[in-house]
């Protein structure tokens, strides 16, 4: 079921559809869509500065579609990543600027562990909730989500609120803490390294530990899982946890690498980004890795080709969209349905 | 102070009570509606475009529920037939909601974020100006519009509907078991389609009552998440028809309570958070009772 080819038409097949209804929509505006497309792909990918804005906009991505991933992979159907990049990223920056700054390159560390470790708690509320006592965790998630944003959006308006740079943002973070740029004056950030890492890390423990191996077991077949001794409770929540972990530091990344302070709309959507690029990777690590980079490089090539030309950004929510729910159909029963009617 | 309070929090219920009524049919045939939001959005988009070409509330709201009930019969498809999650579907729906409405707003009316449109025909009021005079009540129904009245009629029919006509049964019977409605003979599978379109026609005129119950103007951020208080009232009330429409109620008034709490000290953001908390309190609830039955 998983081979290669069906996983290459599991990416191209809804990136495919996008297209073609982008392309309609730009031949109704009277714009040609090849002109268009190359320009988003110069714009993306044209220059070393461009392709550093374009990993810079996959960054978050990354994090977030690893965090939906590894619950997705499992049948967690987990849609709460957005909520923990938030509480996560408001713990690292928190971290970063009231902490004293004397602490040096270890702040970095701290801060991103206190990430994690509060997107593992933000998490583990709906997995022991799942597993305990089978609350459905799709709405227990998206739930958590709004209360993250409230809670994160009071915090910043509040008790974390800039003396001195008014509305909405935290102080920014100690020098220290903030993460290395990459190739300057682009944004690209030590977060990508990370993400990197992490991507790594996932593909071995998806590949090579037994709780990656029993976490896809699962995922498959829950009473085939029972039947060989795997805890579906225990497995559950361990993939909850690690989502949150996950997420948490994508937060952190995010704060102490791109904005270097927590902000009301900290998260530009990304855990809802992050889940198309999962769905669209089928939880490969390749495929996430190919899918955080095409989104990165529609966001980042959508802000510039706005200004250049009289087409609007949304036109990178409207493929976003039609990604999210074709990757989700099931490509089988249209391949079977088109046999059926010949 | 009571009065502005329940004069608002009714006219704040109403885009809710159409949402969760047209996601409550749609869960109990056994489609969890996420995209309720951007159907409302969309509702409220074609309302404002559609009142100011023709002048009419009325026509407005029709076109408005036309396209929700269009696009949400569509949106099935995909689930019915094609076997998408519904969910991630429902997700994708929100965000392709969004962004096809941006992107018309900036070709066609050369706008972004807000759209101001001429002659946009408000919602009438229902009542005589004179019924302010009535105490504790009187702002309230003053503010009346006929869309809140549909809300109020519908919701008091619907536990009828459900329970005693055809399609009622068909609905609750699919979403319960799907095979005894194919035994005998109805493909569940256009059920569920019907109650799709039938929360799209919902979500439409709750999205047409957003924009014309007072304001007039579209904006992208106008649903405010509405969509998904629409859903945590039916998680809520277990698809119950009045303890819905009583959740939707309740809410309503929080929010319009919201602002009024601020000058006590209490943060809004925080109170804005309260619906989404109060589900998660009631499924943990629900799945301990149940657990404690099952023992």
């Amino acid at each position: 079921m998983t081979n290669w080819l069906e996983r290459g038409f599991g990416f191209a097949v809804p990136v495919l559809i996008a297209m073609v209804v982008s392309a309609l929509v730009l031949i109704a505006i009277g714009e040609s869509p090849i002109d268009t497309f190359s320009l988003m792909a110069t714009e993306a990918f044209g220059s070393p500065r461009r392709i550093a804005s374009t990993l810079s906009a996959s960054t978050p991505l990354l994090f977030t579609a690893i965090a939906t991933a590894i619950c997705f992979r499992t049948g967690v159907f987990n849609v709460g990543v957005d909520g923990a990049f938030l509480i996560g990223g408001l713990a690292a920056v928190v971290m970063g600027f009231s902490l004293p700054a004397g602490l040096g390159w270890a702040l970095i560390p701290i801060c991103i562990g206190v990430a994690a470790l509060f997107g593992a708690a933000w998490l583990f509320i709906p997995g022991w909730l799942l597993a305990k006592l089978e609350v459905d965790e799709v709405v227990s998630t998206l739930m958590l989500n709004f209360i993250a944003m409230a809670i994160t959006g009071y915090l910043v308006n509040g008790p974390f609120l800039s003396a001195t740079s008014g509305n909405n943002v935290t102080p920014t973070v100690h020098e220290a803490a903030q993460l290395d740029r990459l190739m300057p004056p682009a944004t690209l950030h030590g977060g990508f390294l990370i993400g990197l890492a992490l991507l790594l890390a996932y593909a071995f423990w998806t590949r090579r530990t037994p709780t990656g191996l029993e976490g896809a077991w699962v995922g498959l077949n829950k009473r085939f899982a029972r039947a060989v001794g795997v805890s579906v409770p225990n497995t559950i929540i361990l993939v909850m946890v690690l989502s949150g972990v996950i997420a948490g530091i994508g937060g952190a990344s995010h704060g102490m690498g791109q904005l270097y302070r927590f902000t009301d709309g900290f998260s530009a959507g990304y855990g809802f980004t992050g889940m198309a690029v999962a769905l669209l990777g089928r939880n490969t690590p390749l495929g996430i890795l190919i899918g955080a980079v095409l989104f990165g490089a529609l966001a980042s090539a959508g802000t510039t080709i706005q200004l250049f030309s009289d087409i609007p950004l949304d036109l990178v929510n409207i493929i976003q969209g039609i990604v999210m729910i074709f990757a989700v159909v099931e490509l089988g029963r249209i391949t079977f349905r088109r046999r059926a009617r010949a | 102070m009571i009065e502005q309070v329940l004069a608002s929090g009714v006219i704040l219920t109403t885009p809710i009570l159409l949402a969760a009524i047209g996601g409550l049919v749609n869960r109990q045939a056994g489609i969890v509606n996420i995209a309720l939001e951007g159907k409302m959005l969309i509702g409220a988009f074609v309302a404002v475009v559609v009142s100011s070409m023709t002048g009419s509330w009325l026509i407005a709201s029709l076109a408005a529920a036309l396209v929700g009930l269009v696009v949400g019969y569509v949106f099935s498809l995909t689930i019915t037939r094609l076997g998408a999650n519904m969910i991630i579907a429902g997700l994708g729906l929100n965000v392709l909601a969004g962004g096809a409405i941006g992107f018309i707003m900036s070709i066609a009316y050369r706008s972004t974020g807000t759209l101001r449109l001429p002659d946009v025909a408000l919602l009438p009021a229902v009542l005589p100006e004179s019924v302010t005079a009535v105490p504790l009540v009187g702002p309230m129904l003053a503010n009346l519009d006929p869309l809140t009245i549909f809300a109020v009629l519908s919701i008091a029919a619907l536990p009828f509907l459900l329970r005693a006509t055809r399609f009622g049964l068909w609905i609750r019977a699919t979403g319960n078991a799907a095979m005894v409605v194919r035994s005998v003979g109805i493909n569940p599978k256009l059920v569920q389609e019907a109650s799709t379109a039938f929360a799209g026609f919902f979500a439409g005129i709750a999205g047409a009552q957003l924009a014309l119950a007072s304001i007039g103007i579209f904006n992208e951020g106008l649903t405010a998440g509405r969509g998904f208080i629409a859903l945590a009232a039916f998680y809520f009330a277990r698809d119950r028809p009045w303890q819905t429409a009583a959740a939707c109620l309740l809410f309503g008034l929080l929010d319009a309570a919201q602002i009024r709490m601020q000058t006590v000290g209490l943060p809004p953001r925080l109170i804005g958070a309260l619906p989404y908390l109060m589900v998660l309190v009631a499924l943990i609830i629900t799945q301990i009772r149940s657990l404690r039955r099952a023992q």
